[in-house]
């Protein structure tokens, strides 16, 4: 239906309203984050086990949420830089505010041998989008000592590894059976 | 209604910046108020917080907090954007259904990481009011010129509402500006937003409060004394400063009045005046006359931590019933600015 | 010490009384609009705050002076203040309003401010149709 004759057509009005939010926020890594930060910058991968469920959180959260008992120092465990592809997704970026992603990327999540720890998001490289599966055997690709940091590691878990891992690059060992993790969920 | 009962209750200490996460320093206040209660975590069946991710700084970051709950197997629970007052409001509503016995309401917030006065405009009216950087000090600002020049109170009387603050903290383990300076020194101090000086203003503070709620038969049951609501009542006023009188509080007196202080004598009040002079307005919208003691914990002037402190005024009037032999308390919070909404809990011991 | 920032570039309707209020605005008028009792309300709102009844659109254009009601000084203003110098919030009687309006007024020092003071809107050269279109300044300043 168009607009009757005697209605301005678009009028110039104002009808819409630009509001840019930004806020920063500074805060210190809480005690165990800052001990796996100082822990990722020497090569080591370090996490809290659950003394009550054996459930390993990576990075450390002083707690499991699972049995709601504290986890401490005494709890810590050092982790395989290898593992597993127990899960991912592939990202079709949208050119949303704030994406710098222009083509597919996979994010996936990677337990790592030994145990059951399990690190999210994590990028793969060297592999094609399309021949990422479960079960794919993988091993982290550290940046050189001297090149690590921590700055984008947060209490919030964000950029778990960021800055002293560049990914997980697959090993060429035959797969891990993916039966054996589909249809789990990891912490 | 049904009588529902106080059972349990814990805060952490407030600190200007905390170095544990939100959900790492509410752990254990959760843990302690459920111990107090004399109930185990599988008895609660409702589960209420009160925080504000635009203060943690991460979308859905109330998630993160039920981690100090403990959600596995999942849980039957609930969230307000508010301070954990309401969600102790919505908790107490939740057993008036008779279902269930046991109820948990926290409040925590985190606001060392943030600039206050950048994140609370983002509360506001977002066409008229937040691209102004209406900040919360500005307004109450605003609100405290207004009753200066009503003549409904003083710059001396502010001055003493903050030292009267401070002095009270002493004794609270939980505060954070404690006791010191006499009023002329403070009234020597320049301003930061006139008419308001630095004790005018509350701390900012990290911290995190827990209450632990039953019904009558599961209250006898487990705790030898508990604390009765015998009234909780909250009211909103309209949005824009401009259109309200701010030298009053009138959702305050309405919301006293629905949750029937009058029916019997105060003897302590929590107040979330979070500003020196709003403590005499809700002092005169309640009124509590001098034989009341007000704030004797130090109140928001001494700790402030945000989506707590309004559950920690609760907190603190049950413990005086509780604890310290009182039989009628009362506790306000608030949110919004200048006073906009109002919560008004009244307690009585056996 | 960690640092993070979050962005939200938010975009936002504005519907039929933002929408001519701030298009006055960005004409160079500030428009209130009358309840059923015939009290103006600056700035305009969809709803009576008193009563919740919806308000028949009816635009009144106010000020562009009026009267400080009640002020606050802000030493040091932030970097989401609409002026980058010492100033005053202030509500605002614009003339022909029932209500007060928050806005910025550009006085100088605080010396130059009081309560019921005249104060008039001046307005930016380039308006986008935004609140920040306009502050006010002390009517013997203009
Ligand atoms: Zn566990």
């Amino acid at each position: 239906m168009t607009p009757a004759a005697t209605e301005p057509d678009d009028d110039n009005s104002v009808k819409m309203m630009d509001y840019f939010m930004q806020l920063e926020y500074r805060e210190p890594l809480c005690p165990v984050v800052r001990r796996y930060a100082d822990q990722l910058l020497e090569g080591r991968l370090i996490g809290h086990q659950c003394p009550s469920c054996g459930l390993v959180y990576l990075p450390p959260r002083g707690y499991c949420p699972i049995c709601v008992v504290e986890t401490t120092d005494a709890d810590e465990t050092v982790l395989s830089d290898r593992g597993t592809v127990t899960n991912y997704t592939v990202v079709t970026p949208v050119q949303y505010y704030g994406q710098h992603e222009t083509e597919p990327f996979v994010r996936a999540s990677v337990t790592l041998d030994g145990g059951n720890a399990t690190m999210n998001l994590q990028d793969l490289v060297d592999v094609p989008v399309d021949e990422v599966r479960v079960g794919m055997r993988v091993a982290a690709v550290w940046k050189p000592k001297g090149e690590r940091s921590v700055a984008d590691i947060s209490n919030r878990s964000w950029g778990s590894a960021e800055g002293c891992i560049d990914g997980w690059r697959p090993t060429g060992e035959p797969d891990a059976p993916a039966e054996q993790f589909l249809g789990k969920a990891t912490f | 209604m049904d009588d529902i009962a106080i059972i349990g209750y814990a805060q952490s200490p407030s600190q200007r910046r905390a170095e544990l996460t939100e959900p790492q320093f509410l752990f254990p206040v959760i843990s302690e108020a459920i111990e107090r209660a004399n109930v185990e975590r599988r008895d609660i069946g409702f589960t209420c917080a009160g925080s504000c991710d635009y203060l943690s700084g991460q979308t859905f970051a109330f998630v993160m907090n039920l981690e100090a709950v403990g959600a596995w197997p999942p849980i039957s629970e609930s969230h307000v954007e508010m301070d954990g007052a309401w969600a102790l409001y919505e908790a107490w509503v939740r057993l008036q259904h008779g279902d269930i016995d046991v109820a948990l309401a926290f409040g925590s917030g985190k606001s060392s990481p943030g600039d206050p006065s950048e994140i609370y405009p983002l509360q506001l009216d977002p066409y008229t009011l937040t691209p102004l950087g209406a900040d919360p000090v500005s307004m109450a600002a605003l609100q405290a010129r207004a009753m200066l020049d009503k003549g409904t109170i003083t710059e001396q009387e502010m001055a003493e509402i903050a030292v009267r603050s401070r002095t009270n903290a002493a004794n609270n383990p939980y505060a954070q500006v404690r006791g010191s300076g006499d009023v002329d020194t403070l009234l020597r101090e320049p301003y930061v937003t006139a008419p308001l000086r630095r004790h005018d203003l509350p701390p900012i503070s990290d911290g995190a409060s827990a209450v632990v709620l039953a019904t009558a038969d599961k209250a006898r049951a487990v705790c030898e004394r508990p604390v009765w609501i015998r009234g909780i009542d909250h009211r909103i006023e309209p949005h824009q400063p401009g259109m309200r009188d701010l030298t009053e509080s009138i959702s305050t007196r309405q919301a006293g009045r629905h949750a029937g202080i009058d029916h019997g004598p105060v003897e302590v009040a929590e107040l979330s005046a979070t500003f020196s002079h709003q403590e005499k307005l809700l002092r005169e919208a309640l009124g509590l006359g001098d034989e009341v003691q007000v704030n004797p914990s130090g109140g928001a002037l001494a700790a402030n931590p945000v989506m707590a402190v309004g559950l920690a005024r609760i907190a603190e009037a049950a413990r005086a019933i509780s604890e310290r032999g009182v039989s009628r308390a009362l506790a306000h919070a608030t949110s919004g600015q200048c006073l906009q909404q109002n919560l008004v809990c009244v307690l009585e011991g056996a | 010490m960690t640092t993070h920032t979050i962005e939200f570039p938010y975009t936002r309707t504005l519907g039929p009384v933002i929408g001519p209020f701030l298009t006055g605005l960005r004409d160079g008028h500030v428009l209130g609009v009358r309840n059923r009792d015939g009290r103006v309300l600056v700035p305009p709102l969809e709803w009576d705050p008193a009563t919740g009844e919806a308000i028949d659109v009816d635009f009144v254009e106010v000020g562009p002076a009026g009267t400080v009601e009640t002020w606050a000084w802000v030493t040091e203003p932030t970097r989401k203040h609409p002026l980058d110098h010492p100033f005053a919030f202030a509500l605002i009687r614009l003339d022909g309003a029932d209500t007060a309006l928050l806005h910025a007024v550009d006085a100088g020092s605080m010396d130059r401010m009081r309560t019921g003071m005249r104060v008039v809107a001046r307005w930016k050269d380039e308006r986008a149709g935004h609140i920040t279109d306009l502050s006010f300044v002390p009517e013997e300043a203009a």
